[in-house]
């Protein structure tokens, strides 16, 4: 911790508790728009975590040098991950008490299928059901955050340990920990994109969907990490320590999976439409809908051709004021990429899309939603920053690290 | 003995070279070079070399190639203008539009990439004066050394600056091994 710097976690756990305050007012409010924004919020920030989470376990399978001091950041980030695994036991809590089909439709077999019959009755279901069992549905969620969480504490540990007595052991049990948790978090993400998303409108299948929901929480933890480096840097924790080079970096990654994002959502949209099956085509039909039209244009110019001509540019890069702005649009970009892929799979009971702006009041509830899941990260975050050293001080790499520029 | 092209000095490693460059630099000369067996981290800002162009000339490449391919498929499958010998040629196929940028961009992409790539390639050629079949400092008695374990810096004498006398001395300050006469 820098002694010039003292950060104040309690107002970023106050945000997250109001949020989360919000978001259970509105499940009595209005159940449904609630709980799914508050799911929504959950994704967002589960997927900054698990980008991070992704960040480090790169870095080690690379025995990277440069991005030493950028993974003690996302170290304190991946902190986050059993928190938000608590935070997704209200949703378990709402779909019992509440309504079994309030936010997975398929949970509810009685619930009805626009002029279709029942879920129960629906052969889409049934052939599905192997999958998409309650108990196994429920049972993945815990298994998924149970695998996160200790990796979390895996990384987490080693880092923290290396500090206090420099052994080299650490850096190898992490490289070995990196070899088998890019698979397994690499699956469990999958299957957390397929369960929490795809699985809100399960007619649907994408098996692009799991390299979307990658690249989707690559770009919104690389935004995050060009946040936090570029504050630390102006209020001076690590000001002298990452310098432009390490910036250019982090923003160049920001740039290629900026590119791979665009690639497998393109990907992913092409093949339906050029397949031309009902089937697959009604996911994209239900998204042109209304709001949702203009929602994916901005997406398609806002979330890939600007950033991509703005990433392009190495002077752009290597500026913390453009970078600093480029991070904040991605993140707002982020959001509402997460919206589109949610929102629409919500319909009324006339087979109707849902508008995102359909009463006034959803704007609270996305708010609270996407504020209290995000104070919690933030909160872990600034918690978990000031118990550490603000560099790796005695990782093998740290001096080339630090010497690394232009 | 031939025309004379310029001096230039030998220095044993790449600290030396890398001070002597940035002395260069500072002196002010523009048609100068560093000859070294491998590239020097850092070398550039001491020779005061800005960021390559090269950039421009990919981004143009792919703009183009993208204009082309969207360009290209749009006149052969979906538009009615009608160029001697070049006539268009629609085809329904799967039930789409005759054009539509989403089945164009498949191919504009992959021309997108190839033209950058062209381009890049032909702009590096052009920045760096390639095809260069003789240069100077080939001809040079120890010039087999730069290719191993030997620094050398040149300066032509068609810089400014230059100065047969003066530049001598001033190369003498950087305390080379020694100085040579380049021939044209």
């Amino acid at each position: 911790m820098s002694a010039d710097y003292t950060p104040n976690p309690t107002k970023w756990l106050l945000m997250g508790i109001a949020g989360i305050a919000i978001s259970f007012i509105g499940f009595f409010v209005a159940p449904q728009i609630a709980a799914w924004s508050y799911l929504i919020g959950l994704i967002f920030a589960t997927s900054i975590a698990i980008g991070m989470l992704f960040l480090v376990m790169i870095h080690h399978i690379f025995d990277a040098q440069w991005s030493v001091i950028v993974r003690r950041q996302a170290e304190h980030y991946i902190s986050a991950l059993p928190y938000m695994g608590i935070l997704f036991i209200p949703l378990f809590g709402l779909t019992y008490l509440k309504d079994q089909g309030l936010i997975w439709l398929w949970m509810n077999d009685a619930a009805s299928l626009h002029g279709h019959g029942t879920v129960g009755s629906d052969v889409l279901y049934q052939k599905k059901t192997w999958w998409l069992s309650e108990p196994f549905f429920w049972g993945r969620v815990v298994f998924c955050f149970a695998i996160w969480s200790y990796f979390a504490w895996a990384f987490r540990r080693n880092s923290f340990s290396q500090d206090e007595d420099g052994a080299a052991k650490h850096t190898f049990s992490s490289r070995k920990h990196a070899a088998g948790g890019l698979i397994l978090v690499a699956l469990t993400w999958t299957a957390a994109g397929f369960d929490w998303i795809m699985g809100l409108e399960y007619h649907w299948f994408s098996t692009m969907f799991g390299v979307w929901i990658f690249a989707s929480a690559m770009r919104a933890a690389l935004a995050v990490m060009l946040l936090t480096c570029a504050f630390l840097v102006a209020k001076g924790p690590l000001k002298g320590i990452f310098n432009t080079k390490h910036l250019h970096d982090v923003a160049t990654l920001a740039f290629a999976f900026t590119v791979f994002w665009a690639y497998i959502t393109f990907s992913q949209y092409f093949l339906i439409w050029n397949a031309n099956i009902p089937e697959e085509t009604f996911w994209f039909n239900d998204r042109e809908e209304g709001i949702w039209w203009p929602i994916s244009m901005i997406l398609i110019f806002g979330y890939f051709l600007f950033p991509f001509l703005y990433m392009l540019q190495f002077p752009l890069k290597t500026n913390y004021t453009s970078m600093t702005f480029m991070a904040i649009w991605l993140l707002s970009m982020n959001v509402l990429d997460v919206f589109f892929n949610v929102l629409p799979s919500l319909k009324d009971h006339d087979g109707h899309v849902f508008q995102m702006f359909s009463s006034p009041l959803n704007v609270l509830w996305y708010i609270g939603g996407i504020s209290g899941a995000l104070g919690i990260l933030l909160w872990s975050y600034w918690s978990s920053y000031q118990k550490t050293k603000i560099i790796p001080i005695r990782d093998p790499r740290i001096q080339e690290c630090l010497n690394h520029n232009h | 003995m031939a025309k004379q092209h310029g001096l230039i000095a030998k220095f044993e490693t790449p600290a030396d070279i890398m001070h002597a460059a940035e002395k260069v630099r500072d002196a002010g000369f523009k048609k100068w070079d560093v000859i070294s067996p491998f590239p020097i981290h850092g070398m550039d800002p001491a020779m005061g070399i800005k960021r390559s162009l090269v950039g421009r000339f990919t981004i143009c490449g792919g703009a183009l190639g993208l204009t082309t391919g969207m360009l290209m498929i749009w006149f052969t499958g979906g538009s009615d203008l009608s160029v001697p010998l070049m006539d268009g040629y629609k085809l329904i196929v799967g039930g789409k539009p005759f054009f539509s940028p989403q089945f164009a961009f498949p191919v504009s992409y992959e021309l997108t990439i190839l033209f950058s790539a062209f381009a890049s390639i032909g702009g590096m050629f052009i920045l760096n004066k390639l095809p260069t079949h003789y240069h100077p400092v080939l001809k040079y008695k120890d010039v087999a050394a730069s290719s191993d374990d030997k620094f050398f810096l040149y300066i032509e004498n068609e810089d400014p600056q230059f100065d047969d006398e003066k530049t001598r001395v001033f190369l003498n300050e950087l305390q080379p091994v020694e100085i040579g006469e380049l021939e044209e």
